[in-house]
């Protein structure tokens, strides 16, 4: 019942989309009638074009993010529990956070060239604010008597990071994953956009191009149905990863 | 074993000098923030005293070991490991061979009458449940001196009491010494042979009080004149601290 | 306090002063990336000859206007949505649908509809800075204890004016907390969109300089803008404060 009620506004504006595009108070060349749209979509699919693409896009934010989150979770739970490296890290993370790191494009591309390279080290690097923003703060919080009964059982310093420390501040790591994951996606298709290199972001740019606007549609459809899957993969995954976790009031 | 001197920061304690002897059940009782906790991470090695000095058999303490494990209220168990996995814990962290481990695992979930649970996680255990875990965990890497953190004060009274017994139970079989802080005078008492009261902050010893009669699982502490008198004065002893610190 | 603030540059100072040396040294050839030195020096002749104004004019130029678009629109619908169901149950899905999409990725469209100018940033900007702030705005309208509006009914206050007078100000904080993100994903936007196609603007200089290899030029413009996103961070936080504390004294 409550789903119905919800899907009726969305159901209301693809109507009157459909009926504005379809009776011409628009060229439908600007704005395709909807079912256009979604036959250009199944017809990506079904000769294949969007496989290429699609597969690149996909590769690319998950090598970065998993760069990111190998990285970016030992360092920050480094930092969350050595005065030295907080000191030492945390000023140059606030410093680079505000910086808008997509203005970074051209340099990465002159470093790393204009394919898959310079996309997936731009991700690693948009991605590893929050993966150590998270793990700095899950790593900060922790009740001390959980390390002191660790410690009382005979944890030296370098293994609780990783035995005690690291699945206490699971629940926040795995946050910071939940933001990485948007913020692959969407660094993956700017970078794609602005500097070519294959994958959905240059498609949609390409057609744009040649003013095949059905195609551009079709491409926003396709990366943000991407960014709603790897979204809820993540969901689910956390069900399984956390399901010891008990939400501490 | 024997205590020095041993203050804090916060001086929540002040010259303490005290000597406790092995296998005996130390209690130490006292009002709150009175630095009973603090004495007991000194002797446990997680703080260090800024003045004066602790040693165990003659050697002075460094840091937090096997051979004092220590029970605490609260958020000793890992939520990311079963009722097994916490037990064996220190044991995997020793080294210890799996069969070996798994062997010790089972004889102290027996000791704690958790059999059927051991494969559950901590969330989905009852506090006296998890306590029971904790305490196992604690004595399954087989330390000489027990430290127990008014483990029980998040339960309620019928858990225990019956935790109280278990404790007892278990140090009358394997007679190891004991330092049991607790806020509780009667438990105090019940468990203790010997009980140490500690005055308001910063915390000097009061004075300590031998329990020369003995006290049985399931007794009716009520029933009993002796164990009344004795709580009586005791309690008597730590109320006039509670009030002085009210002023 | 202010010892600490001045012991966190250590760290930059220490990076900065590394860079440096390694760009000297030649361990960096400048090829790679220019040195430090460099950057700094082309920065400076960009500031002084005044040729980085028309850009920053034009890029903070169509960042705000998408900003505070946004910012009067979504403050305007998250209260309109938290007091009237109505429209909330008719704009929260289509919100929910436009959330997963990736605003930058929506710039070819609204170049196809609006253009290649101005207005089609403009729109792209307020768009996705218009998430945020309805988001926080529903958030902290919804949340108002229901005795302050009770209290200010007894005391006359027409519903109208409710809105205005008791739930606008109670919600402040969180409005506060969306529009301080707004502010970046602005900033984000603004450069996608200008590296894609502009002709004046930050992104479009980054672009440029990076496209014809004159890097030390490219990254100053682009400190430039990390410097100036920082100091609208920071002039948005103490102005922030500044309100905070004349909203008190009116009570």
């Amino acid at each position: 019942m409550h789903l119905l009620t919800r899907i009726i506004p969305i159901a209301l504006l693809l109507a009157a989309w459909e009926l504005v595009a379809r009776v011409g108070w628009v060229n439908p060349n600007v704005f395709p009638p909807v079912t256009e749209i979604v036959l250009r979509w199944l017809v990506l699919f079904i000769d294949g074009r969007i496989y290429g693409p699609l597969w690149d896009t996909l590769w690319r934010a998950l090598v970065g993010l998993a760069a990111a989150i190998a990285v970016g979770v030992p360092l920050g739970l480094l930092m969350g529990r050595a005065r030295w490296a907080e000191w030492f890290f945390a000023p140059l993370f606030s410093f680079g956070f505000p910086l808008p790191k997509i203005a970074l494009i051209p340099l990465y591309v002159h470093w790393f060239g204009l394919f898959s390279l310079s996309k997936v080290m731009l991700i690693f690097t948009d991605c590893l604010f929050p993966m150590v923003l998270f793990s700095y703060h899950g790593a900060r919080g922790l009740s001390p008597v959980y390390l002191w009964s660790a410690q009382s059982r005979g944890t030296g310093r370098v293994r609780m990071l990783w035995r005690v420390v690291l699945p206490l501040s699971l629940a926040s790591i795995y946050d910071g994953v939940q933001v990485a994951v948007v913020v692959a996606i969407l660094v993956a298709v700017v970078c794609e956009m602005v500097s070519g290199g294959g994958g959905l972001g240059e498609l949609m740019i390409r057609s744009y191009r040649y003013g095949d606007v059905r195609t551009a549609f079709a491409m926003l459809v396709t990366i943000s149905l991407i960014g709603y899957a790897l979204y809820k993969v993540a969901q689910w995954l956390r069900g399984r990863l956390l399901h010891w976790h008990v939400a501490e009031a | 074993m024997c205590y020095g001197n041993g203050a804090e920061e916060v001086k929540a304690l002040e010259s303490i000098d005290l000597a406790i002897e092995e296998h005996e059940f130390v209690t130490i009782v006292g009002p709150s923030g009175c630095g009973k906790s603090t004495l007991l991470y000194l002797v446990g090695g997680f703080l260090r005293p800024t003045s004066g000095s602790l040693c165990l058999r003659g050697r002075p303490i460094t840091g937090p070991g096997p051979d004092r494990g220590i029970v605490f209220q609260r958020y000793s168990l890992f939520p990311w490991l079963t009722v097994r996995g916490n037990i064996g814990y220190g044991l995997a962290e020793k080294g210890m061979p799996r069969a070996e481990r798994n062997r010790i695992v089972d004889e102290h979930v027996r000791l704690v009458h958790l059999q059927g649970f051991e494969n559950r996680y901590p969330r989905e255990l009852s506090g006296g449940m998890q306590q029971r875990v904790a305490l196992a965990q604690t004595l399954a890497c087989g330390p000489d001196i027990l430290l127990m953190d008014e483990p029980f004060g998040a339960l309620d009274a019928q858990t225990r009491r019956i935790l109280q017994d278990e404790v007892r139970r278990i140090w009358r079989r394997d007679i190891k010494t004991v330092l049991f802080v607790t806020h509780d005078v009667e438990e105090a008492v019940a468990l203790g042979t010997r009980i140490v009261v500690l005055t308001a902050r910063p915390g000097r010893v009061k004075e300590v009080l031998e329990r020369d009669f003995d006290v049985t699982d399931g007794e009716e502490f009520e029933a009993n004149p002796a164990f009344s008198a004795f709580k009586l004065r005791i309690w008597r002893s730590v109320k006039e601290e509670v009030e002085g610190a009210l002023g | 306090m202010k010892a600490l603030a001045t012991a966190k540059i250590i760290p930059l100072l220490l990076l900065l002063a590394a860079w440096q040396a390694a760009s000297a040294t030649g361990l960096l050839p400048k090829s790679v990336l220019p040195s430090f030195w460099d950057v700094a020096a082309s920065l400076a002749g960009m500031l002084r000859s005044g040729e980085i104004v028309p850009h920053t004019l034009a890029s903070f130029g169509r960042a705000g206007a998408g900003f505070f678009a946004a910012v009067i629109g979504g403050v305007t619908l998250g209260l309109l949505m938290a007091r009237i169901p109505v429209i909330e149950r008719a704009v929260e899905p289509i919100l929910l649908l436009i959330y997963p999409v990736p605003k930058p990725a929506m710039i070819p469209l609204f170049m196809i509809w609006l253009g290649i100018g101005d207005f089609s940033k403009i729109a792209v900007i307020a768009l996705a800075c218009l998430l945020p702030v309805v988001v926080a705005t529903f958030n902290g309208a919804r949340s108002v204890d229901n005795l302050l509006l009770w209290s200010a009914r007894a005391r006359g206050t027409p519903e109208r004016r409710l809105l205005w007078r008791v739930v606008l100000p109670a919600a402040l904080p969180q409005i506060a907390a969306g529009v301080r993100t707004a502010i970046a994903i602005a900033i984000i936007v603004l450069v996608s969109s200008e590296f894609i196609s502009a002709e004046k603007g930050l992104g479009y200089l980054i672009f440029a300089y990076g496209g014809v290899g004159a890097n030390d030029a490219m990254l100053a413009v682009v400190i430039y803008l990390a410097a100036l996103g920082y100091l609208l961070d920071r002039c948005y936080l103490a102005g922030l404060r500044r309100l905070m504390s004349w909203h008190a004294f009116a009570h």
